[in-house]
C-alpha cells in the first residue's frame, strides 16, 4: 500500500480540480480568463507533483506496485511508469500553454465553462492509462479520455463541421475501446483475472488474441495506418488549441501505453517490433504524400502528424525488434520534440484562423507580413519538423538514423530508406508552406488582405507560441540535458 | 590552452556576434550594416593570418569543447593546411562580395537581415572547413544551404525565385542526405563523432562498406559541386540570386564540395578503396567540362553563361581529383582558388554590365569596349584567366591537372580529351568578351561611367588575380602541405 499516495496524488489533483473549477466558475460566474488562470494553477500543481514523482522514481520502482481497494483480484493495481510520468509532465506543460492560449482563443465562445475541466479530465485519464495494469481500470480510463476528447473536439457545437469531427472521433475511438473490451473478455476467460501485475506466466492463444485486440485498439487511437482516417478530420476541425494537445501529446502517447499491456499479455517483443516497423512505413509514406495536396492548413498538419506517428513507431519498433535501448531513447526524444513542434504548429495556425477566419492555405498567402510574430513561430515549427539543423527536429532525426544504422540489419535499413524518402517528400510539403507565408499578395488571396495592416496578436495567444518556438530552438541548439533526461527515464523503464 | 587554440573559435564566433548585432540593430542603414558585416568577416580573415606562424610550427591548431557529451559530440574545430586554403578563399570571396554589394541595389531594404544572412552563409562555409566533428560539420553544411536559400528567396530576382530556391534546396538537400547517411554510419561504427578520430580508425571498416560510403560521399558532394547531371539546381539558382550572392555561390560554395571529397573519402579511406572511382570521376569531370562549356556557348543570358562556366570549371576540378596523383590533386586545389578569383571577377563584371545596360541578353549588348575601359580590361583579364592563358592563375592549375592526368596512367585518352575539351572554354569565353565589348554599339543612352563603387572592387580582384597568377609559389606549397594533411605526407 505504501507509495500509493505518490502514485495517485497528481491524478487526484486533476480529477478534483476538474470538478472544482467547473463548480467555482459556475457559481461565481467567472470569466473565461479567470477560469483559464485557475486551470493553469491546477496544472502547475500537478506538474510539480509529477516532477517530484519522476525524481523519486528510483525509490518508487523498488516498490513496484500499489493496490487500491482490496487485494487483487478484487482490487485495482497501479504500477509506476517512468515514461508515463515523463509524458504526463510534457502533457501538463503543453496543457498549461494551451490553457493560457485559450484564455484569448475562446474569447468569442460562450460555453468555455466545460472546456477547461475537460482538458484536465483528458490528462487525468491519460495519466491513469499509463499507471494502471488492471484491465477494467484501463478500459474505464480509456473511455474517460475518449469522451472528454470528443467533447473538446465538438466544442464549437454550433458549427456542423465540429459536430461531425467530434462524432467521427467518438465513433472511431469507441470502436477502439470496443475492440479492447473484446480483448478483456479473452484475457479474463483465460486467466480469470484482470490484474496484469507482471508478464503472464503462461500466455495461451486466448491471451494472445487479447493482446492483438489491445494492439488494434491502441493503434486506432494513435492513428496508425489504415486506422488513421479520423486524424485529418479531427485535427482539422477541432479548436486549434485542442488539436495541439491531441496531436502533440494525447494520440501519440498511445504508442507508449501499447507495449506495456501487449507485452504483459504474452506478445513477444519481436512481434511488436515487426508490427511497428512495417506499419511505420505505411504511416510515413501515406502521411507525407497526402500532406502535399492539402488546401487547409490544419489538415496539412494532420497528415504530417500521421507521418510523425510513423517516425515514432519506427524508433520504438527498432527498439523492440532489435532490443536496442538507444532506439527507445531516440523514440522518446522524438516524442518530446514532436510534441513541442506540433503543438507549436497547431497553436500558431490557430492564431491565423482566429484573426482571418480561414485556414485555407491559398487564402493565407502572405500572412507573414501581417501576423509577423505568429508567422515567424510557425516557420520555426515547420523548419523544425522538416529537420533543419539547430532546431529540435534535427537531433531527433540524427538519433533515429543512428539507431537504425546501429542495427546493421537490412530490415532496419530498408525502413530507414523509407524514412528518408518520407522526410524528403515532407520537405516538399513544409518548405512551400513556409515560403507561402511570405509571398507577395495577389488579387485572389483575400484572407491576408482582410487585415491589410500588421496586426498585433493578443499576448495570451502569442506568449505560449513564442515560448514553444524558443523551446524548439533551445532544444535544437543544446540537446544534451534533454537527451540525458530521456535516457534516464528509459533506463528506469527498462530495469 | 595556448593563445592560438583560444582565438581559433573566433573565426566562427565573431561572425555570430556580428549576426546578433545586426539582428538587434533593425534601423541600421545599408552602409552601417555593411560595416558590421565586413568588420566581423574581417576577423575571420585576420584570425587565420594570426595563426599562420603557429601553423608553420605545428601543422594543425585544434579547439574542442564538449557539447552533447552523451552522444560523444563536441564543438571541435581544427585548422590545417587544407582547411586554411578553403577558409581563406571563402572569406576573401565573401568580403569581396560584401564590398561589392555596397555599390549595388540588393539589400537596401532590411539591410541588417541581408548582411546577417551573408555572414551566416559565410559562417556556414568557414564552419564546414573547420569542423572536426561530423555532427558539427553537417550543421554548418546545412547552415550554408539554409542561409543561401533565404538570400535567394528574399532578395532574388523575379517571381520564379520561390520555385528556384525550393528546387535548389531540395536537390542539394538530397546530396546532403547521402553525406549524412555516410557520416552517421561512421559515427555508429566507431562511436565517435570526432573527424580526426574517425580518420585514424576508418580504414578498419569492411572494404564493401568503405566502397559504399565513398560512393555516397562522392555523389553527395558532387551535387554541391554541380557536376553533370547533378548540376540542375545551379543555372537557375545562380541566375535568380542577387549578384553578391551569386558571387559567393559560384566562387566559394561550389568548392565546398571539393573540400568535402578531400576531407572525407580521400582522408578517411585507403587509396585502394578510392581507386575504382578514379576513372568515373575523370569521366564525370570530362563530361561536366564539355557540357558546361557547350551550354555556356548556347546561352544568351550573360549571367547564365558565367553560371554554366562553373559547371565546366568544376569538371576540371573533379577530373584533377580523379587522377589520384599528387599533381592532379594539387592542381585541383589550386584550381579551386584560381577559379574563385576568376569567377568572382567575371560575375562582378556581369553585375556592372547589367547595372549599366539594364540588359541581360548578349545579343542586345555590344561595343562597350571603348566606353568602359576599366571594365573592358577587367573582363579581358577574367576571360583570358578562365581560358587558361599564362601567366594567369588557371594556367598553372590546369597544367597541374593535365600533368596529373598523364601521370595517373588511368587513361591517356581521357586526359587528351579533357585537354582538347578546354578549347570550348576558350570559345565561350571569347564569345562572351567579343559579343559584349566589340561589335555593334548597343543603345545610346548609357551612363557615361560605370559605377565607381562596383568598379573599384572589380579592379581590385583583377589585380589580385594577376598577382596570384604570377606568384603561385606560396599557394602551391600550401596545397602540397594540405595534401600532406590528408595523406600523412606520403601522397
Amino acid at each position: 500500500m505504501s507509495g500509493l499516495f505518490e502514485f495517485v496524488l497528481p491524478a487526484a489533483v486533476l480529477f478534483a480540480g476538474a470538478f472544482l473549477i467547473y463548480l467555482v466558475s459556475r457559481v461565481f460566474r467567472l470569466s473565461n480568463r479567470v477560469e483559464a488562470v485557475l486551470t493553469v494553477v491546477i496544472l502547475i500543481a500537478t506538474g510539480v507533483l509529477l516532477i517530484l514523482q519522476l525524481q523519486g522514481m528510483p525509490g518508487l520502482l523498488q516498490n513496484p506496485e500499489a493496490v487500491f481497494g482490496a487485494d487483487p483480484p478484487g482490487g485495482i493495481v497501479f504500477v509506476p511508469n517512468a515514461v508515463g510520468t515523463f509524458i504526463l509532465i510534457l502533457g501538463t506543460a503543453i496543457g498549461i500553454l494551451v490553457s493560457v492560449y485559450s484564455g484569448e482563443y475562446l474569447s468569442r465562445d460562450s460555453r468555455y465553462l466545460h472546456y477547461y475541466p475537460l482538458i484536465l479530465l483528458t490528462l487525468m485519464g491519460l495519466m491513469g492509462m499509463f499507471m494502471s495494469v488492471n484491465l477494467f481500470n484501463l478500459f474505464f480510463l480509456t473511455e474517460l479520455v475518449t469522451v472528454s476528447v470528443s467533447a473538446l473536439i465538438a466544442f464549437r457545437y454550433r458549427r456542423e463541421i465540429s459536430i461531425k469531427a467530434g462524432f467521427k472521433y467518438l465513433i472511431m475511438s469507441s470502436l477502439g475501446t470496443m475492440i479492447m473490451l473484446l480483448g478483456i473478455y479473452f484475457v479474463y476467460r483465460s486467466t480469470g483475472d484482470l490484474n496484469l501485475t507482471g508478464v503472464l506466466a503462461k500466455p495461451d492463444d486466448l491471451t494472445r488474441i487479447g493482446a492483438a485486440c489491445f494492439l488494434l485498439g491502441f493503434s486506432l487511437k494513435a492513428g496508425v495506418f489504415p486506422l488513421h482516417t479520423w486524424v485529418p478530420d479531427v485535427y482539422g476541425h477541432a479548436p486549434s488549441a485542442v488539436s495541439g494537445l491531441l496531436a502533440g501529446v494525447v494520440s501519440k502517447s498511445m504508442l507508449f501505453v501499447m507495449p506495456v499491456i501487449c507485452l504483459r499479455l504474452g506478445m513477444t517483443e519481436r512481434e511488436l517490433g515487426i508490427y511497428l516497423m512495417v506499419f511505420a512505413c505505411f504511416n510515413m509514406l501515406v502521411g507525407s504524400i497526402r500532406m502535399l495536396r492539402q488546401r487547409l492548413l490544419r489538415r496539412f498538419l494532420s497528415f504530417s502528424s500521421i507521418a510523425q506517428t510513423g517516425y515514432l513507431m519506427f524508433g520504438l519498433g527498432i527498439g523492440f525488434y532489435y532490443q536496442l535501448d538507444q532506439a527507445f531513447s531516440a523514440g522518446l526524444y522524438l516524442f518530446l520534440v514532436i510534441a513541442v513542434m506540433k503543438s507549436l504548429a497547431f497553436l500558431a495556425a490557430g492564431i491565423f484562423q482566429h484573426h482571418t477566419g480561414t485556414q485555407d492555405m491559398e487564402a493565407l498567402t502572405g500572412i507573414g507580413g501581417i501576423l509577423t510574430m505568429p508567422a515567424l513561430c510557425f516557420s520555426v515549427a515547420l523548419a523544425g519538423l522538416a529537420g533543419i539543423p539547430l532546431l529540435a527536429g534535427f537531433t531527433g532525426k540524427w538519433l533515429i538514423f543512428t539507431a537504425a544504422l546501429a542495427t546493421g540489419d537490412i530490415f532496419a535499413i530498408i525502413t530507414l530508406v523509407i524514412f528518408l524518402i518520407s522526410t524528403l517528400i515532407g520537405l516538399g510539403g513544409y518548405l512551400p508552406t513556409l515560403v507561402r507565408q511570405y509571398l507577395p499578395l495577389t488579387e485572389s488571396q483575400l484572407a491576408a488582405k482582410i487585415l491589410n495592416n500588421p496586426v498585433k496578436s493578443p499576448g495570451w495567444m502569442l506568449a505560449p507560441v513564442i515560448l514553444l518556438a524558443l523551446l524548439v530552438v533551445g532544444i535544437g541548439t543544446y540537446p544534451a540535458p534533454w537527451i540525458n533526461l530521456v535516457e534516464q527515464v528509459m533506463k528506469w523503464m527498462l530495469i | 590552452m595556448s593563445f592560438e587554440e583560444i582565438i581559433l573559435p573566433g573565426i566562427t564566433l565573431i561572425p555570430v556576434l556580428g549576426v546578433v548585432i545586426l539582428l538587434i540593430w533593425r534601423k541600421a542603414t545599408k552602409t552601417q550594416a555593411a560595416i558590421i558585416g565586413i568588420v566581423s568577416e574581417g576577423f575571420a580573415l585576420l584570425i587565420p593570418l594570426l595563426l599562420y606562424s603557429g601553423m608553420k610550427n605545428n601543422g594543425i591548431i585544434a579547439f574542442s569543447l564538449p557539447w552533447i557529451p552523451n552522444m560523444q559530440i563536441s564543438f571541435s574545430l581544427e585548422l590545417n593546411w587544407l582547411s586554411l586554403i578553403f577558409l581563406l578563399t571563402e572569406v576573401l570571396v565573401t568580403l569581396a562580395a560584401m564590398i561589392y554589394s555596397l555599390g549595388e541595389k540588393t539589400g537596401e531594404k532590411n539591410s541588417n537581415y541581408y548582411y546577417a544572412l551573408l555572414l551566416l552563409f559565410s559562417l556556414g562555409m568557414s564552419g564546414t572547413t573547420l569542423a572536426d566533428d561530423v555532427f558539427l560539420f553537417y550543421i554548418f553544411w546545412e547552415l550554408m544551404l539554409v542561409a543561401s536559400v533565404l538570400l535567394i528567396l528574399v532578395w532574388g530576382h523575379g517571381e520564379s525565385r520561390f520555385k528556384v530556391s525550393l528546387k535548389y534546396f531540395i536537390i542539394t538537400h538530397i546530396g546532403s542526405l547521402l553525406v549524412l547517411i555516410s557520416l552517421i554510419t561512421l559515427y555508429v561504427n566507431f562511436e565517435t563523432a570526432s573527424l580526426s578520430e574517425l580518420i585514424r580508425q576508418a580504414h578498419t571498416l569492411p572494404v564493401n562498406l568503405q566502397t559504399l560510403l565513398t560512393l555516397f560521399f562522392i555523389i553527395g558532394f558532387s551535387v554541391k559541386m554541380a557536376i553533370f547531371p547533378l548540376h540542375i539546381w545551379l543555372p537557375d539558382a545562380h541566375t535568380v540570386a542577387p549578384m553578391p550572392v551569386t558571387i559567393i555561390l559560384a566562387a566559394a560554395m561550389l568548392s565546398m564540395g571539393t573540400y568535402g571529397v578531400l576531407r572525407f573519402p580521400y582522408a578517411l579511406f585507403p587509396i585502394d578503396t578510392i581507386q575504382p572511382f578514379a576513372i568515373w570521376m575523370m569521366i564525370a569531370g570530362l563530361v561536366s567540362e564539355v557540357y558546361g562549356a557547350l551550354m555556356a556557348l548556347a546561352e544568351k543570358d550573360i549571367k547564365r553563361i558565367i553560371a554554366y562556366s562553373s559547371v565546366s570549371q568544376m569538371g576540371y576540378i573533379l577530373f584533377g581529383m580523379g587522377t589520384l596523383t599528387l599533381r592532379g590533386m594539387e592542381g585541383a586545389i589550386m584550381h579551386v582558388v584560381y577559379h574563385a578569383i576568376v569567377k568572382a571577377l567575371l560575375f562582378m563584371v556581369v553585375g556592372i554590365l547589367i547595372s549599366v545596360t539594364n540588359e541581360r541578353e548578349i545579343d542586345k549588348i555590344g561595343g562597350l569596349g571603348m566606353k568602359y575601359p576599366a571594365l573592358c580590361i577587367s573582363a579581358a583579364i577574367g576571360v583570358l584567366g578562365i581560358s587558361g592563358m599564362p601567366p594567369l592563375g588557371i594556367f598553372n592549375s590546369e597544367w597541374m591537372i593535365f600533368a596529373g592526368g598523364f601521370d595517373s596512367g588511368i587513361s591517356i585518352a581521357l586526359t587528351v580529351m579533357t585537354l582538347l575539351g578546354s578549347i570550348f572554354t576558350v570559345i565561350y569565353a571569347l564569345r562572351f568578351f567579343g559579343g559584349i565589348f566589340f561589335g555593334k554599339r548597343s543603345p545610346e543612352d548609357l551612363p557615361a561611367k560605370a559605377p565607381l563603387a562596383l568598379t573599384i572592387p572589380t579592379v581590385a580582384v583583377m589585380i589580385f588575380l594577376l598577382v596570384e597568377g604570377l606568384l603561385p609559389g606560396p599557394l602551391l606549397s600550401w596545397a602540397i602541405r594540405g595534401l600532406g594533411t590528408i595523406f600523412g605526407g606520403s601522397g
